[in-house]
């Protein structure tokens, strides 16, 4: 695939995921662990997308649309981080690994707050439609009048779309630069991958809001930290 | 396949009581799907209520004042939530096809979307927003390093489809209790009316989401240790130790930083930061 259709594939997914997030059907396609892995797939490093997805789907697991309040934007964060991510292995050639994941997430997490501003910047265009299609069925022009439901969405496709292409194309450029790190710097990065996770996993039981999330988080850790034990003592026995 | 014929189907008994055909009312499910199309913070799900409805004022009306006047009592204000609101969808539709027929004055609609609007709300963000999709949602971001190896062993080389097992298996399950509510609730509507809350009230869907947000602290809980250990033995070298046990300290203090209103950015970049200093100096 050239640059240009791997640029056009961001877009268009970044674009539909956005829609599917806010306007049309919410199946969770949007979901950071769904929509990143799917654009790492279209980018072809499918790797990426599902490790990036899975540490944002945890560290926006509480997050939730509530009334007029509007959540940060985990799907441009993750459908941008991801082709941020593949862009930067693509043009280095270097295989997909936790340094590459942890620079990408660190450097635009930011996207998740910057999203929930751009979605409260569009509210006008849909107020527009709206007192437009008002208007209209004042007027008399009924069919006319429903259609701006459909036209108060292109903005966001188109917004978001470009935003997540802009990532592909940061990704791009900053990929001369990652060859020339020095290898201690690529090593913490590859340790900070883990403690991201960690740390997304602990707001994601925060996240829960469950009565004992604490408890249920922990026990579940521990179970975990267990078994890993049990199992590498019955492997390591000759 | 015939549309109209497979539409007909599962909603014969509404079509007979309210003069719409099987074809109408899934075109008004199906617009139902972009009620929030045109979200604005002055009528909220206005536009979209009345979008989804518009194919079936068009038949219960067939006098354009009449039809006129119907369509601008759904552009007044209106908000819920998106798949709870197919309910309320499908309780216009029955209180139209009344109004059309002059059983019941045209106030009634407005105030039964009054009086549910906000308790479907509710209703419908404590169980699916606050309690499914997080649940689904950690149980699939827990289950990608089980597909992960799993592929791997299985195949014995690198196949990007079955390592996409983790969402499929998340669209599916929620999209099962999804699609599927939402589908019954609008036909609740339909049928009954006024009367879907007590239909509702038997569903428990509050017990119901304490139990799935358990499920989701103790999936994210779980993949913590995983995360640790796992990219701890793998990026740790000898200091595996080092690094497994410092990524699990940092997820138990950030658990406790954050419940102390500092933000999780902060713990975020804070935890990366310590964790580039000592993989690059140790």
């Amino acid at each position: 695939m050239t640059l240009a259709t791997q640029l056009g594939v961001a877009f268009v997914w970044g674009g539909l995921m956005a829609l599917e997030r806010k306007a049309f059907l919410q199946a969770m396609f949007s979901r950071p662990v769904v929509a990143a892995t799917m654009m790492g797939l279209l980018l072809g490093d499918t790797l990426s997308g599902l490790y990036i997805g899975m540490v944002l789907e945890l560290f926006h697991l509480g997050s939730a649309s509530l009334g007029a309040a509007i959540p940060e934007h985990e799907t441009l964060a993750a459908t941008g981080t991801t082709a941020a991510a593949a862009a930067l292995s693509r043009s280095t050639g270097s295989p997909s690994t936790s340094a590459l994941w942890a620079i990408s997430i660190l450097a635009l997490l930011w996207l998740g707050p910057a999203g929930r501003k751009l979605d409260r910047y569009l509210e006008r265009f849909a107020s527009r439609s709206a007192q437009k299609a008002i208007d209209r069925a004042g007027r008399g022009e009924l069919s006319s009048a429903m259609r701006q439901n459909l036209w108060a969405m292109w903005p966001h496709f188109l917004c978001f779309g470009g935003v997540t292409a802009l990532c592909f194309l940061a990704g791009t450029w900053v990929a001369p630069l990652w060859p020339g790190l020095p290898l201690p710097l690529v090593r913490g990065l590859a340790w900070a991958y883990p403690a991201i996770g960690s740390v997304a996993a602990a707001m994601g039981v925060r996240g829960s809001r469950a009565r004992q999330a604490p408890f249920y988080g922990g026990a579940a850790a521990a179970v975990v930290a267990l078994s890993a034990a049990v199992f590498s003592l019955w492997k390591s026995t000759p | 396949m015939n549309p109209t014929a497979a539409g007909a189907a599962p909603i014969q008994g509404e079509v007979s009581s309210l003069g719409l055909s099987g074809w109408t009312l899934w075109r008004v499910f199906f617009r139902s799907l972009f009620l929030q199309a045109s979200w604005n913070p002055q009528g909220m799900q206005n536009l979209g209520l009345a979008y989804a409805v518009f194919p079936a004022l068009q038949k219960l009306y067939p006098d354009p004042q009449k039809l006129s006047e119907a369509l601008a009592r759904h552009l007044a204000f209106f908000n819920t939530h998106p798949y709870v609101g197919a309910a309320i969808v499908g309780g216009v539709l029955h209180h139209e096809a009344k109004i059309a027929r002059g059983e019941e004055p045209p106030a009634t609609v407005d105030n039964f979307k009054a009086a549910l609007m906000g308790p479907l709300a509710a209703l419908g963000d404590g169980f699916f927003w606050l309690s499914l999709r997080p649940a689904v949602g950690a149980v699939a971001a827990a289950l990608v390093p089980l597909f992960h190896a799993g592929s791997t062993r299985v195949s014995g080389r690198w196949v990007p489809w079955l390592h996409a097992g983790a969402p499929l298996l998340f669209l599916l399950l929620y999209n099962v209790v999804h699609l599927t509510l939402r589908a019954k609730l609008f036909r609740l509507g339909l049928r009954r009316g006024d009367g879907l809350v007590e239909e509702l009230g038997r569903q428990n869907l509050p017990a119901r989401g304490a139990r799935l947000r358990a499920v989701a602290a103790a999936s994210a809980g779980g993949l913590a240790a995983w995360l640790a250990l796992e990219f701890g033995l793998h990026e740790g070298g000898r200091l595996a130790p080092v690094l497994a046990g410092g990524c699990l300290a940092l997820g138990v203090v950030s658990y406790g930083v954050v419940r102390r209103q500092v933000t999780g950015y902060a713990a975020l970049y804070l935890a990366a930061l310590l964790a580039i200093v000592a993989g690059a100096s140790l």
